[in-house]
């Protein structure tokens, strides 16, 4: 390998870092989110529009979460890092379908990685409790950077254990194109069914469901007049 | 760096420890140090019981958090009630959680996601991203600002300060865009994707979201998309491995 490949690979783990721990501990800028992810692993690995691809149908399935409360949630930021680096520099047509299942694979693997954290970091807490019931500032503090290193090394070894199935699916993983292409097409779909099943359930019945009927009108419109053009 | 700032900037991690014991709570003390810094000298015993309340569970929409954390802190330096201000913390939880959820994950989350995707599905590639980023970011930024702000000025009257600002009525109208711009990305996000597959790939992907949609309606919130989406390429994958 180059060094200017592990450069790359060194990009990638840190940004996959930096998703995961936006995603819930710092600082919670949508950096996550993997359209965000994904476009600037496209960027460090040389092919933005993979990441834009990529990026724009694991969206779609991210946005039938909502990140609320305790709720359990997939991680979505190294899953997209992990996606990204499969489709890259490969036709996307034949690519977009393996790298969403890596993605979503990931992505839910980090979601169990999560539950995990919280119990750690409970338990960080419960012995540090007795300083935190004397007002002691510097067992917040402790608290605080312990439970943001964890997570920081919980994204980076999602991150990289991503890195390296994407790896050997590239190297390995042989698809006829009829394969590849069906898995696409059944990415896409699902991820559209995400999105909207999503969308719907939280509409209701009220106005917001008709202001997602009209801009689904308003969105069949404009796809069919791009195609009729392009 | 003014305690204000330190604190603003604190917020940012205020789920960097959550767990499920006190969820924000020592995320909120965290952030609560550098306003209470003040109080140490003059008054050390309340300085301290105030530390104490500051990380104690806590649980609210953490952009909407300096609220809380600004009006618990003013409570402190007011002298009111320890009791009290550990009452407020508890009451303001669910409608900080309710509404900056119903105004951010519901709102302006997908209605500047739904946005961006629409706007990459026409053309304007890796610039809608930035985009989505310094609007949502500027948004919240200023929401986070300003609940610290008015936290500290109003403290025990922090209730009739959020109900008299605008957030409620943003958050409804907000709710009605987010729908819409979901409603027109996700067309327009197909469209653009499945435009190297001709019209048998547009139908192969169309009867798959509908079987999808169909699904999710039966089975409710625990059919997640994730697991449609694993579920779809595994059955796909498995079909062509039958037939070949």
């Amino acid at each position: 390998m180059t060094a200017d490949g592990l450069v790359v690979i060194a990009a990638l783990l840190v940004w996959g870092t930096v998703a995961g721990l936006d995603l819930v501990s710092v600082p919670q800028a949508m950096l996550a989110r993997p359209i965000v992810a994904a476009t600037v692993a496209g960027w460090l690995l040389g092919d933005i529009e993979a990441g834009l691809r990529v990026g724009a149908v694991l969206e779609l399935f991210a946005l039938d979460v909502l990140p609320v409360g305790a709720v359990r949630y997939p991680d979505y930021g190294p899953g997209a890092v992990a996606a990204t680096a499969v489709s890259a520099h490969a036709p996307w047509e034949l690519s977009l379908g393996v790298a969403t299942g890596l993605g979503l694979v990931v992505a839910t693997v980090g979601g169990w990685s999560l539950r995990w954290l919280r119990h750690r970091n409970a338990r960080t807490t419960q012995r540090r409790a007795a300083a935190l019931r004397a007002g002691d500032a510097g067992a917040i503090h402790r608290i605080q950077y312990i439970c943001m290193v964890r997570d920081a090394a919980r994204a980076l070894v999602l991150t990289a254990a991503g890195l390296a199935v994407a790896w050997l699916l590239d190297g390995r993983l042989r698809l006829d194109r009829d394969t590849a292409a069906a898995l696409t097409l059944a990415a896409i779909g699902a991820g559209a069914a995400s999105a909207l099943g999503g969308a719907i359930r939280g509409a209701g019945t009220g106005a917001r469901l008709r202001w997602l009927a009209v801009g689904g009108a308003a969105g069949l419109g404009l796809a069919t007049l791009a195609w009729s053009i392009g | 760096m003014t305690g204000r700032f330190r604190a603003l900037l604190r917020l940012l991690a205020v789920q960097g420890s959550w767990n499920y014991e006190r969820m924000q709570g020592v995320g909120m003390g965290y952030a609560a140090e550098p306003l209470l810094e003040d109080l140490k000298t003059a008054d050390p015993l309340r300085h301290t019981e105030a530390v104490v309340r500051s990380a104690e569970f806590f649980n609210a929409n953490p952009y909407l958090a300096g609220l809380a954390l600004g009006a618990s802190v003013r409570a402190e330096y007011d002298g009111v009630a320890g009791e009290q201000v550990a009452r407020l913390r508890t009451a303001l939880s669910g409608p900080l959680g309710a509404l900056g959820d119903g105004l951010f994950w519901a709102g302006l989350v997908p209605a500047t996601l739904g946005a961006a995707l629409a706007a990459i599905a026409l053309g304007a590639g890796w610039v809608a991203v930035v985009a989505f980023l310094l609007v949502f970011n500027v948004c919240r930024l200023a929401v986070t600002a300003w609940g610290l702000r008015t936290g500290l000025a109003t403290g025990m009257r922090v209730g009739s300060a959020i109900t008299a600002s605008a957030l409620p009525r943003t958050a409804t109208r907000v709710a009605g865009v987010a729908a819409f711009a979901v409603g027109l990305a996700v067309p327009l996000v197909a469209g653009w994707l499945l435009r190297p597959f001709g019209s048998r790939g547009v139908a192969a992907a169309a009867v798959l979201a509908l079987i999808g949609l169909l699904l999710a309606r039966w089975f409710g919130a625990r059919f997640t998309a994730s697991r449609f989406g694993l579920l779809a390429l595994g059955a796909t994958l498995f079909l062509h491995w039958v037939i070949a």
